[in-house]
């Protein structure tokens, strides 16, 4: 049972019961107890002392009574002030973010938006007032030739301005500092590309003149064959080339020596990997007389005679 | 003195109005240099307001002992941005508070902007109109100065400001009281002979959570750009007195928690979750004595116990014989035996 803190406590309870730590004994003495519980104020039971809830002071008619007195009646001109909202924010209105964020909600959290909403204020106010400042004769800019002393003192504002430099340098050199991280990984591959070609060519270049040498063939192609080479094949291959070559290749061996993912354990005897018929490929499993169909067509061009037409060769040349 | 010495391409101050010797010029605030020309037949220029500084209007800002620099850096931002403020020593915290009033009275000043720092930690500021109107305290937090390097704007030393209000200033009456206090306060006046004729900076003071934001900001174009100057701070309302450092309370903030209090609740918070983790242990240990149950006695060892007849017990004095150990006759083997059948 809750009684308020004025009222007093039985005093035939033992001390035990009912009692809060408050220490107000000099207003419960016993004797007063015995009589409050006599005329019925108190009942028996546990009896708990509350506290009033603290009250907070809010005169409001002396408020405005005061401000009545105090206020000093000042032409628009002494005083300077304004008091609007933010500003509409034009770029977030372009994204189609946030609409109004009404004063309430303002996030005091949110650094940047709490900024931003105190910015936008003062930029309402300066809207708003420079044209009735313009009217009364005011000015807002300071002309170049005017020289006075300013809140921040000049040193201060020269290393207010080293720093930001010092900042944008920094920023520019971890900038310059990724792009060359970057050109080196693609001029490597560049590099790689090149040197694969020019080795190409010289097998080839190689190749047709030892054919030449032996007498397999007559003809001096191989001589103007970069000039032909050099005109067809810059756009049709180079197409393919940049498409399928390096890239199949490429995948694969990152595939299996790259990073991120599983590598090992691929293959397993499993319901599904015996399921799974897409390595199936119907021409290979089909194709009959294929070596047939290769001898007819190319020829010597691409197979190497055996050790004995070789031998003959030999001793022929 | 430095509004003295504008250096606008060769212009000499005026001469309409050259008042010759004169110790009580009017606006009672004429430059003192001017006054040693007396000697010489000089027309003595006229205070450069020209009479038309009506609106006097001071403020003491000062201090009690026991600041840090970041207050005293604040202080000396305060006094640089307002023209028309005046300096005094640091009180002494023995003294009452309304000793204050009579400091201002004594420097002729009307207004009066007082920090008090608790502990070494905790800045107050009191905001209060000095003979009679009203004052206010506050606590104050996020204190940011003019030469953090962050702040990149500057503006002419004692250039008259702009103030911007929210308008929740207007919806309550303890809000609309501290507006005017501000507005009295932080507005430089008209025509002040230190004051510069430009309007280059705003100050904005807004409501949050509960507390007033102040901010300072450059008007770089007219197309109102702006750049932080400082310094700023955040003002959390303790209470609204009437009378100047005194008088009835005439508003409390109910939302308002003392710095005290605030770290007292840290460190019962700390407190509690280190009770809280003490319990926890205390109770798994309590859990893990109480687990081992008496094993001595095996409740369900009598489930299969089937009472029997006790046997008279028979002590063998002699070797039992042996066993007569049938040797296996020679069967036939079973198919032949079924055959023969």
């Amino acid at each position: 049972m809750v009684i308020d803190s004025r009222t007093m406590e039985s005093a035939e309870e033992e001390a035990l019961l009912g009692e809060e730590s408050e220490e107000e004994h000099s207003e419960l003495s016993d004797s007063e107890l015995q009589e409050a519980f006599a005329k019925g104020l108190l009942k028996p039971g546990m009896n708990v002392l509350v506290d009033e809830a603290k009250k907070f002071v809010n005169n409001a008619e002396g408020m405005k009574q005061c401000l009545a007195d105090f206020r000093k009646d000042l032409p628009w001109m002494e005083r300077l002030d304004m008091t609007n909202l933010p500003a509409e924010d034009v770029l977030s209105k372009v994204e189609g973010k946030v609409p109004n964020v009404t004063n309430g909600d303002v996030n005091v959290d949110d650094d940047f938006q709490r900024e931003m909403f105190f910015y936008r204020q003062a930029q309402a106010t300066v809207l708003d007032a420079l044209p009735l400042l313009k009217k009364n004769g005011i000015a807002t800019k300071r002309p170049d030739d005017y020289f006075a002393e300013m809140a921040k003192s000049d040193q201060h504002m020269q290393k207010i301005r080293k720093k930001l430099i010092s900042k944008q340098m920094m920023m520019e050199k971890s900038e310059k500092a990724k792009k060359l991280r970057e050109q080196r990984k693609f001029g490597k591959k560049v590099q790689v590309e090149v040197i694969q070609k020019r080795q190409k060519e010289k097998k080839a270049m190689m190749n047709a003149v030892k054919k030449y040498q032996k007498g397999m063939t007559d003809k001096l192609d191989f001589l103007e064959g970069d000039k032909k080479a050099g005109k067809d094949s810059s756009q049709g291959p180079k197409k393919v080339s940049n498409k399928k070559g390096p890239n199949a290749k490429r995948k694969y061996k990152d595939q299996k020596f790259g990073f991120g993912g599983k590598k090992s354990g691929k293959k397993w005897n499993t319901k599904e990997s015996f399921n799974d018929v897409s390595s199936f490929r119907a021409k290979v499993a089909h194709a009959k007389g294929g070596k047939g169909g290769k001898k007819g067509k190319g020829g010597k061009q691409n197979k190497r005679p055996g050790k004995s037409v070789r031998k003959k060769m030999k001793s022929r040349s | 003195m430095s509004a003295f010495k504008r250096k606008r391409g060769g212009q000499a101050p005026q001469d309409k109005k050259a008042k010759k010797v004169k110790f009580v010029a009017d606006g009672g605030e004429s430059p003192e240099e001017v006054q040693q020309e007396k000697t010489n037949e000089f027309t003595v220029p006229p205070p450069v307001s020209l009479g038309k500084w009506t609106n006097k209007e001071r403020v003491l800002i000062f201090s009690s002992r026991g600041i840090n620099f970041r207050t005293r850096h604040l202080m000396q931002d305060l006094r640089a941005i307002m023209p028309h403020s005046k300096a005094d020593t640091k009180m002494d915290r023995k003294d009452k508070l309304f000793v204050v009033n009579e400091v201002c009275e004594m420097k002729n000043c009307n207004k009066c902007l007082f920090f008090e720092a608790k502990k070494k930690q905790d800045l107050y500021m009191w905001i209060a109109n000095s003979p009679h109107g009203p004052s206010a305290k506050f606590l104050v937090q996020n204190v940011h100065t003019l030469a953090e390097l962050k702040m990149t704007g500057n503006c002419l030393k004692g250039s008259r400001p702009l103030l911007s209000f929210d308008p929740k200033f207007d919806k309550e009456p303890h809000y609309a009281l501290l507006k005017e206090l501000f507005t009295q306060t932080f507005a430089t006046p008209r025509y002040h002979p230190k004051s510069q004729p430009f309007v280059d900076h705003v100050f904005t003071f807004t409501i949050a959570e509960n507390r007033i934001w102040f901010r300072n900001y450059q008007i770089m174009e007219e197309d109102a750009s702006l750049v932080e100057i400082g310094p700023r701070f955040v003002l959390n309302l303790i209470k609204i007195f009437q009378g100047s450092f005194g008088g009835p309370t005439l508003y409390e903030n109910p939302g308002f928690q003392s710095p005290n209090m605030y770290r007292r609740g840290i460190r019962l918070a700390a407190a509690a979750r280190v009770r809280e983790k003490q319990m926890v242990k205390e109770l798994q240990k309590m859990k893990r004595a109480d687990a081992k149950e008496d094993v001595s006695r095996d409740v369900t060892a009598d489930v299969f116990l089937t009472p029997a007849d006790e046997k008279p017990i028979h002590i063998q004095t002699e070797a039992p014989e042996p066993k007569v150990v049938k040797k296996n006759k020679h069967k036939a083997f079973k198919r032949q035996r079924m055959a023969r059948r």
